[in-house]
C-alpha cells in the first residue's frame, strides 16, 4: 500500500488530539469541595479496571477514527502487485513476455493479454508513482528505462511479436541489471506461463535463481500470470516445405481450440506469389497434419506466399509463411554392388514417372568419389564406409543429408563401423518360416502412418534373412517378431542415418514389393531434400533470420498489418539482402501447456515469488486501486464503536437511588 | 431575627403538636404520656389494692359492688424533652444544588424547637463536630429559644464527623427518656451508626433521623473532570465523573439502604431529605406521621 498524497500523512498525528484533549481536560479540571468523599473513593477504586479499559478503548476509537480519516485523505493505493507490505520502491524491472502466445484474447475481452496487462501495469505504476520502470522485453532481452508508465502500451518494445520467450535468460538479465542498480527493487514478470517459454527443465534456472538471490538487496519477485479462459483459437503452422519439380509441397498442421469438439470445416486461404485461393478444410479431430501441394507458375525460379485460417482468439497464429527457390533435381546415390538389391533400391529412389527424381548406383569401391553436394539421400547397401568414405558420409549427414544403411551380407568387421554402428552376423530364418515385422513406430520414422492416418503395411514384410543393426547410439523404430531390431535411427547434427535390417533381394526378403521400401525410401529422400529448401524457411529469433553484414530487411508479403519498427520480431516473408526467407513463429508458441504453480515456485525458490493470477482477465481491471473508501468505512466503524462504548450501561437505570423526602 | 426562622411557617404548623412515640418521664405535667400512673383524667386500668397504696385512689363504687378493694389507675401526662443533635462536621458545609446542609439542619432544629417550647415541652441542642462540641440543656422557657437560635446561628461546620461518639455520649448522659432528633448527612460507617442508634434505643429514647443530602450528592451529575476536595480532611481526588457515576451511585445506594435498615432496626423515625426539599411539607409530614403513630 502506498499513498498518493504522502504530505497528508502528517495529518495522522492528529490522531493524538483526543488523547491530548483528554490530558488537558484532566489538567483543566474544576475544583469542587465535596462531602460525600467515601462514595467517590469507592467508585474510583471500583472503576479502575473495566472502566479504565473502556475509557482507553473510547480514546483509541477516537484516535483511530481520526487516523483513518487522514489515511483516506492521503489517497491510499493498494496494489495487487505490491500487496499490503509494499513501501517505497526505487526500481521496478518489468520482464514482459511478448511472445506470440501473449496475443490471445481473454474469453470476454477484445484486447490481447499483452495489451491488457500493459495497461494495468501502466495504471499501477502511475498510481504508485515515484518508482523507476525498467522494461526487459522477451523479444530483445535488453533493459530499457521507460520514461513514463503512460507510454508503456505505446512503445514498440511492448508491441506484439511472433517470437518465443526465454525466461531463464530474461531473469538472469534482470539480475544483471539490478546488480548495477542500487536501491529497493522489484521484478515483475508478466507472462502467460507457457511451459515451453519457461523451459522449466533448463539447467540455466539454477544460475538465474542464484543471480537474483545474490543481489545485495534481493528484489521481491511478482508474477502476473496471464492465465485463465481464452477466446476460441485455432492455429496453423508450417511443418515442412520442399519444392518437387513444379510443385511446392507444404506440410501443414492445424491445431483446434482445446475446447473444440466434433468435426469442423475451416476455410484455408493460400496465397502464392500474389494469387489467392481458398478451399474448405475438414478437421475431423483436434489437430490435423496434412500436405498441401501447390502447383508453381511455369518457369518460376523462386517465390513466396502464405497459408492462413480465419481470424480468431489469437491473430498471430493464423498464418504460415513459405518461400521457395529454384527447382533442383532430387538425386539419390545407391552405393551397392550391382544386383537385385541395387535395382530395387534404384526403383524405389526414382520410380518411373515420378517427376524429377534421379538415382545413380555407385560401386562401393568408388564411394570415395561421391559428389554429395547435389544429393538428397544415399542408400548404402555395402559394408560400412571407412576412411575417407566414412568422412564423406558423415559430412553429408551433418549437412542435413539422409543415408540409409542396408545389410552388406556379411558381418561388419570390428573396425568397420560407422560412428559406432555396425551389423550383426547374417541370420537365416528357420526353414519354412519368416522373420515378420510385428512392432514399429507409427508416429515417427520412415514407417510412420501417412498424413491421412493410413498405415504402412509393414506386416506384409517377410524375410528369410536378416542382419541386426547394432550400436549404442541407435534408436530402434521397428522390431521383428522376436524383438530384434529391424529399423533404427541415428541423428547426427542436421541429418540422420537410418539402418534397415534386410535387403530387397529374393534371397533375403520381399522388401522389394514396395509395401515398405518405397514409402521408406521416398520419405528418406523427402527429408534429405529439405536441406536444399531449408534456406528459405526460418523462425523468428533464429540466427539466419537476422541480418548479416550490410543486408537490409524488406517485407514481401501482404498479410496483416506489419509493424516496420518491429520487423525483426515479426513473422513474414522477407528479402534479407539477396536472401529470400519465410520467417514463421516458433512452433513452441502453439504449445498449450502452462507451467504449474508448484513448478514456478521451484524455479524461483528462495525468491519467494508472489503470484497474481488471472491478471489477464478483463473482469478485474485493477492491479492497484484507491482504498480511501475502506478507510472512511473504518472511520465510521470506529465512531460507531466509540458511540456504543459511550452509551451508559443498561443496568445503571434499573436500580434507582432510594427516594428522598 | 434569624434567617432560619420562618414565623409564617411556624404559625401554620402551630396547630400540629410534636408528639413522642414512646411514653415520656418528666417532673412536670405535660401533654405526653408517662410510663407512670398518675392523676390524669385518662383511665388506664384497675389493679388490686396492696398495702401502702394511697387509699384515696380506691374505687369505692367497685368495693360497694364486689366487696373487693381495687385501685383505679389513670394515665399520667408529662412533658417531653427533645434533644436536637446537629452534625457540624465539615461535610455539612457542602452546598451544591440546594442550600447548605447545615443551613437546612438549622431550619429543622429551630422550627421543631419552637414548636416544642410553644407546646410546653423542653428542647435542648447538642452540636457535634469531631466530638460532642456543645450542649444546650433542654428547657421549657420561651427565653431559652433565643439561646438555641443563637447557638444554631453561630455554627461553623468543620473537621471530621464525631457524630457516633456524640450519640453514645448523649445516650449515656440523658437520664430520662427523650426525643433525640439527629440532623446529619451521616457520612460515617452505617454499622457503627446502627450501634449508636441501638444505644439510644436501649436507653428508651425516641429517635428521629433527618438524613440530609444535597441533590448533587445524590445525582452526581458533572460534565467534565473535577478535582474533589474533601470538606472534612482536605484530601483531593481528580476524577472523571462520567466514568465513575455508576459506581458512585451504587455505593450511595448501598449506603442509604444500610442506613435505612439500621434506623429501622432501632425503630428510629428515618427521613432522607435533600436540601432542595420545601421545609413546610417536610415538617408537616414528619409531625403528622408521628401523631398517627402515637395514637395507635
Amino acid at each position: 500500500m502506498t499513498f498518493l498524497n504522502t504530505a497528508l500523512l502528517w495529518g495522522v498525528l492528529a490522531a493524538s488530539i483526543p488523547v491530548i484533549i483528554h490530558l488537558i481536560n484532566r489538567r483543566r479540571h474544576k475544583t469542587v469541595k465535596w462531602a460525600a468523599m467515601q462514595f467517590l473513593l469507592k467508585a474510583t477504586r471500583e472503576s479502575r479496571g473495566k472502566k479504565k479499559l473502556r475509557h482507553i478503548l473510547i480514546l483509541t476509537c477516537r484516535a483511530l477514527a481520526i487516523a483513518a480519516l487522514m489515511f483516506a485523505a492521503a489517497r491510499p493505493v493498494v496494489s495487487g502487485l505490491l500487496g499490503w507490505g509494499g513501501g517505497a520502491i526505487d526500481t521496478v524491472v518489468l520482464i514482459l513476455d511478448r511472445s506470440a502466445s501473449m496475443e490471445i484474447r481473454p474469453g470476454d475481452g477484445l484486447e490481447p493479454r499483452r495489451a491488457i496487462v500493459l495497461e494495468r501495469i501502466a495504471e499501477a505504476m502511475t498510481s504508485l508513482g515515484g518508482a523507476r520502470l525498467v522494461l526487459i522485453d522477451s523479444a530483445t532481452g535488453d533493459p530499457m528505462e521507460v520514461p513514463s508508465p503512460d507510454v508503456l502500451p505505446e512503445i514498440s518494445q511492448t508491441s506484439a511479436t511472433d517470437t518465443a520467450a526465454d525466461f531463464p535468460a530474461l531473469v538472469t538479465r534482470a539480475a544483471e541489471y539490478l546488480a548495477e542498480t542500487p536501491g529497493r527493487s522489484e521484478v515483475w514478470l508478466a507472462s502467460d506461463l507457457q511451459a515451453t517459454n519457461w523451459e522449466a527443465s533448463e539447467e540455466r534456472w539454477a544460475g538465474a535463481r542464484a543471480s537474483i538471490l545474490a543481489l545485495p538487496q534481493p528484489p521481491a519477485v511478482r508474477i502476473l500470470a496471464l492465465t485463465g479462459e481464452t477466446a476460441p483459437n485455432n492455429s496453423i503452422s508450417l511443418v515442412g516445405s520442399r519444392r518437387a519439380g513444379d510443385e511446392l509441397v507444404l506440410d501443414l498442421q492445424i491445431v483446434r481450440d482445446v475446447a473444440a469438439r466434433g468435426t469442423a470445416n475451416i476455410p484455408l486461404t493460400i496465397q502464392l506469389d500474389g494469387a489467392s485461393t481458398t478451399e474448405m478444410l475438414t478437421l475431423p479431430a483436434q489437430s490435423l497434419t496434412f500436405q498441401q501441394r501447390l502447383t508453381l507458375p511455369p518457369d518460376s525460379e523462386s517465390g513466396h506466399g502464405w497459408v492462413s485460417i480465419p481470424a480468431d482468439g489469437n491473430p498471430r497464429d493464423n498464418v504460415a509463411y513459405f518461400a521457395y527457390g529454384p527447382d533442383r533435381p532430387v538425386r539419390t546415390a545407391i552405393v551397392a554392388p550391382r544386383g537385385e538389391a541395387a535395382s530395387y533400391l534404384s526403383l524405389a529412389a526414382a520410380p518411373p514417372g515420378y517427376g524429377g527424381q534421379e538415382a545413380e548406383r555407385i560401386d562401393p569401391a568408388d564411394a570415395t568419389n561421391l559428389n554429395t553436394s547435389e544429393l538428397s539421400a544415399i542408400l548404402w547397401a555395402a559394408p560400412m564406409p571407412t576412411g575417407s568414405a566414412a568422412n564423406l558420409v558423415e559430412d553429408f549427414v551433418g549437412d542435413g543429408g539422409h543415408v540409409m544403411f542396408l545389410p552388406p551380407g556379411s558381418a561388419t568387421a570390428p573396425d568397420a563401423t560407422f560412428l559406432g554402428a555396425g551389423w550383426s552376423e547374417p541370420e537365416d530364418a528357420a526353414r519354412g518360416s519368416f522373420f515378420i515385422l510385428q512392432d514399429w513406430n507409427r508416429g515417427d520414422g520412415l514407417l510412420r502412418d501417412g498424413l491421412d492416418g493410413s498405415p504402412i503395411t509393414a506386416d506384409r514384410l517377410r524375410s528369410i534373412r536378416r542382419q541386426i543393426p547394432q550400436g549404442d547410439a541407435l534408436a530402434p523404430l521397428a522390431r521383428w517378431e522376436d524383438g530384434e531390431v529391424f529399423l533404427s535411427r541415428m541423428v547426427l547434427d542436421r541429418g540422420t542415418a537410418w539402418f534397415l535390417g534386410s535387403l530387397p533381394d529374393y534371397t533375403w526378403s520381399n522388401l522389394g514389393d514396395a509395401d515398405v521400401l518405397l514409402p521408406a525410401v521416398q520419405r528418406l529422400i523427402a527429408a534429405g531434400s529439405e536441406r536444399f529448401d531449408a534456406g528459405y524457411i526460418s523462425t523468428v529469433g533464429a540466427r539466419d533470420a537476422g541480418l548479416f553484414g550490410d543486408e537490409t530487411r524488406t517485407r514481401l508479403d501482404d498479410y496483416g498489418k506489419p509493424d516496420p519498427a518491429n520487423a525483426a520480431h515479426e513473422a513474414g516473408v522477407y528479402r534479407l539482402g539477396d536472401r529470400l526467407l519465410a520467417v514463421n513463429r516458433p512452433s513452441i508458441e502453439d504449445d498449450p501447456e502452462v507451467l504449474s504453480r508448484e513448478r514456478l515456485d521451484e524455479l524461483l525458490e528462495g525468491a519467494n515469488p508472489t503470484l497474481l493470477e488471472q491478471a489477464g482477465e478483463t473482469g478485474d481491471r485493477t492491479l492497484s486501486r484507491d482504498v480511501w473508501r475502506a478507510f472512511l468505512i473504518a472511520m465510521l466503524l470506529f465512531l460507531i464503536g466509540e458511540l456504543l462504548l459511550c452509551l451508559p450501561p443498561r443496568n445503571n437505570s434499573a436500580e434507582a437511588i432510594p427516594a428522598a423526602a | 431575627m434569624h434567617s432560619f426562622i420562618d414565623r409564617d411557617l411556624l404559625s401554620r404548623l402551630g396547630s400540629l403538636p410534636v408528639e413522642s412515640r414512646v411514653p415520656m418521664m418528666g417532673n412536670v405535667a405535660g401533654k405526653h404520656r408517662s410510663p407512670h400512673r398518675g392523676s390524669s383524667v385518662e383511665f388506664a386500668e384497675y389493679r388490686k389494692y396492696v398495702a401502702g397504696d394511697d387509699t384515696r385512689r380506691l374505687d369505692w363504687k367497685v368495693f360497694a359492688r364486689s366487696d373487693r378493694f381495687y385501685i383505679k389507675e389513670f394515665e399520667a401526662d408529662t412533658n417531653l424533652r427533645a434533644y436536637f443533635v446537629v452534625d457540624a462536621s465539615g461535610s455539612m458545609e457542602f452546598e451544591g444544588a440546594g442550600e447548605k446542609k447545615i443551613e437546612f439542619a438549622r431550619k429543622i432544629a429551630a422550627s421543631l424547637s419552637y414548636l416544642l417550647v410553644n407546646q410546653g415541652d423542653a428542647a435542648g441542642l447538642s452540636i457535634c463536630t469531631d466530638k460532642l462540641h456543645l450542649e444546650v440543656p433542654p428547657s421549657r422557657r420561651a427565653a431559652h429559644l433565643e439561646r438555641l437560635f443563637s447557638t444554631l446561628a453561630a455554627l461553623e461546620p468543620e473537621g471530621p464527623t464525631g457524630l457516633l461518639d456524640a450519640l453514645h455520649t448523649i445516650a449515656e448522659k440523658i437520664a430520662q427518656r427523650a426525643l433525640v432528633v439527629i440532623l446529619s448527612d451521616l457520612f460515617t460507617d452505617p454499622a457503627e451508626f446502627g450501634d449508636a442508634l441501638q444505644h439510644l434505643r436501649f436507653r428508651k429514647h425516641d429517635i428521629a433521623v433527618f438524613h440530609l443530602m444535597d441533590p448533587q450528592e445524590v445525582g452526581f451529575e458533572f460534565e467534565r473532570p473535577h478535582r474533589f476536595v474533601d470538606l472534612e480532611d482536605g484530601t483531593a481526588l481528580v476524577a472523571e465523573p462520567s466514568l465513575i457515576a455508576a459506581e458512585y451511585k451504587t455505593a450511595l445506594r448501598e449506603f442509604l439502604t444500610a442506613v435505612r435498615a439500621k434506623c429501622s432496626d432501632a425503630s428510629a423515625d428515618y427521613q432522607l431529605v435533600t436540601t432542595d426539599t420545601p421545609l413546610e411539607p417536610l415538617l408537616r409530614e414528619f409531625l403528622t406521621a408521628r401523631l398517627s403513630k402515637t395514637k395507635k
